[in-house]
């Protein structure tokens, strides 16, 4: 099974160095990685892929699902990336390349059982996406290709900082198993330096949220992803992102047993401070792609908060939304901005055809969709999440500062709502009507983007999120 | 011994924060790095460990000779900048080292009677982390800034090393897998950027 799952971006890589017309094969290659995770649900769980090291369980199986879908999505917009950038032949074929290591890195990284592969995988992946931003031919990509490499690899040793920490915490008492998450998950209570712990799990979680753009490196992942190609953004919020959100998932149900207050206390105000300080940069930024960034932040700050107050469907229904809206959203900015990279105001006229009708419709619904307005999937998780904050807070002396900390959080959701339905009026009301070519390949993914959404809110998807933890 | 080749790591690092340039600073990592695999060697010698010797003789080939050895090509090759002097002042830098060096000291007091080795070895490290942090942000260069990713990989190692008694095997391995696609990454950023002056 493991052999299925990498075969396909193994040939991703041995053909982009052989074959011109690679990126046609693309979108086969990623939907060859989908069969074989579609083969995984199947099978009963845990599964073991390669001994302890990767296991497969109910929560990697969708991360790697959604991702893998995402994947595809991306390939097939890929297809017309010269038609709305300038990007040469060789230019691209080094980004298939590295994009073939980068499913390598996160096949390891989401599937791992294992701290050290988890974190290998994940520093594989990162460094892939050095070289994919390199490729955009816009001055700044230079620059920010840099400085992702410089503070990616300072957020990633952070992470392996924390993961020596923890390791150290439990190897008196499990030895070399103290490096896998099931044993450390089944045994967490017989750690007899729960600080030494803490102190790791605190420094990983700091790596983590560097990596993504939580407070105060929030216009870090911004700034990059405005030099870099559009793929690259719809790849880190999609992808990426959610293997660094399920490295989180993982180490915090740990956490959660060894001291749950602590817990809370870390990630609320850090999230809390995230939202805080996005909503307001959200307010103030002039264009789709730092907007999306951004919300990008605040949605991963969402998830967050949910999964450790314990509303895990809310958070794990939020995770799949976010990664299927924002990668098409990034996606459709290539369409945009079209007449400039600052040019929001009628951005969404000059649509003719079939494809662009249906290019404008769900972009269109996709930008009311991460506003969270019903029926997107994000409403239900929203809910089910602010729910979840005060259910938890019900038992506790703490009921007045939780709905004290859930409104807060909704006036802050409601300055971002404000920015982004002025945005879409701004992108459907003003400006010049000026004619916009939109190509198949486009509208396919993004058409798969939104059957994915639809999917994810039927009964038995549902059913499924509730049953994962 | 353990202590001697500890003393030479932090003191290499210290030092490669003052230098101004850029072989000069190859060197002291080299160093950096080879009293880092002696020292895994001998640790590795005293536990009978054979994953931690198999790490150290890899540390001495390829982060003690190869990379040093290759970024110096790269930079002759490209004809880098080799005059690197730092932001900060010396005069700033040398309060503000000893006061790393007592911060991390401080920070790892609680955590003295919970790791297994020498409590010493471990503040060392967390302090040659934040140093290896002082010589990514004291530089506008790109090659100290390398030199500072690299410099914080070894302080993860001697921290793996010192506060675990080793890292498994296959994590070793992993990491220094990185570190190589790290160094190509670099090679192909360089290479790029040369090749885009040179088309300028």
């Amino acid at each position: 099974m493991l052999s299925m799952l990498l075969l396909p971006a193994i040939f991703m890589l041995l053909a982009s160095f052989k074959l011109q017309s690679v990126r046609k094969l693309l979108p086969f290659t990623s939907l060859a990685i989908l069969l074989p995770i579609v083969e995984l649900f199947r099978l009963p769980k845990p599964y073991s892929l390669w001994g302890d090291y990767l296991v497969a369980n109910d929560l990697n199986t969708y991360i790697l699902l959604v991702s893998s879908i995402v994947g595809i999505g991306v390939t097939l917009a890929l297809l017309t990336l010269d038609k709305h950038v300038d990007v040469t032949p060789k230019a691209i074929q080094s980004f298939y390349r590295f994009f073939a290591l980068f499913w390598i890195g996160l096949i390891f990284s989401i599937l791992a059982n294992h701290m050290g592969i988890f974190w290998i995988g994940l520093e594989m992946a990162t460094l892939s996406t050095v070289y994919m931003i390199k490729t955009s031919s816009y001055p700044s990509a230079d620059k920010e290709a840099w400085n992702y490499m410089i503070v990616g690899a300072i957020a990633i040793s952070l992470v392996l900082f924390g993961i020596i920490l923890i390791y150290a915490s439990a190897k008196p008492v499990l030895g070399e198993d103290a490096m896998l998450f099931d044993a450390l998950l089944s045994k967490a209570h017989k750690i007899n330096s729960p600080f030494l712990f803490e102190m790791g799990f605190a420094i990983t979680s700091m790596g983590f949220f560097i990596k993504m753009g939580f407070f105060p490196m929030n216009l870090w992942l911004a700034n990059i992803e405005r030099a870099s190609f559009y793929p690259i953004a719809a790849l880190f919020s999609g992808i990426l992102e959610s293997a660094v959100i399920a490295g989180f998932f993982r180490f915090s149900q740990i956490a959660d047993i060894i001291n749950r207050s602590h817990l809370l206390g870390f990630v609320f105000v850090y999230t809390i401070l995230t939202i805080f300080i996005v909503s307001f940069l959200i307010f103030r930024a002039k264009d789709f792609m730092r907007i999306f960034s951004l919300s990008g932040i605040e949605h991963m700050a969402l998830i967050a908060l949910f999964w450790v107050s314990g509303g895990t469907f809310a958070a794990l229904l939020h995770f799949g939304a976010h990664a299927f809206l924002k990668p098409a959203l990034f996606l459709s900015t290539g369409v945009l901005e079209s007449q400039g990279r600052y040019q929001i105001t009628g951005a969404l006229k000059g649509y003719s055809g079939i494809s662009g009708k249906l290019f404008y419709l769900l972009v269109s619904l996709f930008m009311l969709g991460i506003i969270s307005l019903p029926p997107s999937p994000m409403f239900f998780s929203e809910l089910y999440g602010f729910g979840a904050m005060v259910d938890m807070a019900k038992d506790s002396h703490h009921l007045i500062a939780m709905i004290g900390a859930v409104t807060l959080l909704l006036i802050l959701l409601s300055i971002i709502f404000y920015r982004f339905v002025q945005l879409y009026q701004s992108m459907k009301y003003e400006g010049k009507t000026v004619e916009k070519r939109v190509y198949f390949s486009e509208v396919l993914a993004l058409s798969l983007f939104a059957i994915s959404l639809i999917v994810l809110l039927s009964p038995s998807s549902i059913h499924f999120l509730r049953s994962i933890v | 011994m353990v202590e001697f080749f500890i003393g030479i790591f932090l003191a290499t690092l210290i030092t490669a924060l003052f230098t101004t340039r850029l072989y000069r600073l190859l060197l002291w990592y080299s160093l950096n790095s080879m009293s880092l695999g002696l020292l895994a060697l001998i640790l590795g010698g005293q536990f009978e460990d054979r994953a931690m010797i198999i790490s150290g003789i890899i540390t001495l080939i390829v982060k003690a000779m190869g990379i040093p050895y290759f970024l110096k090509y790269l930079s002759e090759r490209l004809s880098l900048n080799r005059q690197i002097s730092p932001n900060i002042k010396i005069q700033h830098s040398i309060i503000l080292i000893p006061a790393i060096l007592v911060f991390t000291f401080y920070l790892a007091e609680p955590i003295s009677h919970m790791v297994q080795g020498n409590s010493n070895y471990v503040a060392i490290s967390i302090s040659s982390l934040f140093l290896s942090l002082l010589l990514m942000m004291e530089h506008t260069n790109i090659a100290p800034k390398i030199i500072g990713f690299l410099s914080m990989e070894n302080a993860l190692f001697l921290l793996g090393t010192t506060a675990t008694g080793g890292m498994p095997m296959l994590v070793e391995l992993g990491i220094f897998f990185d570190l190589l696609m790290a160094i190509v990454v670099v090679n192909l950023l360089l290479k790029n950027e040369e090749e885009v002056e040179g088309d300028a």
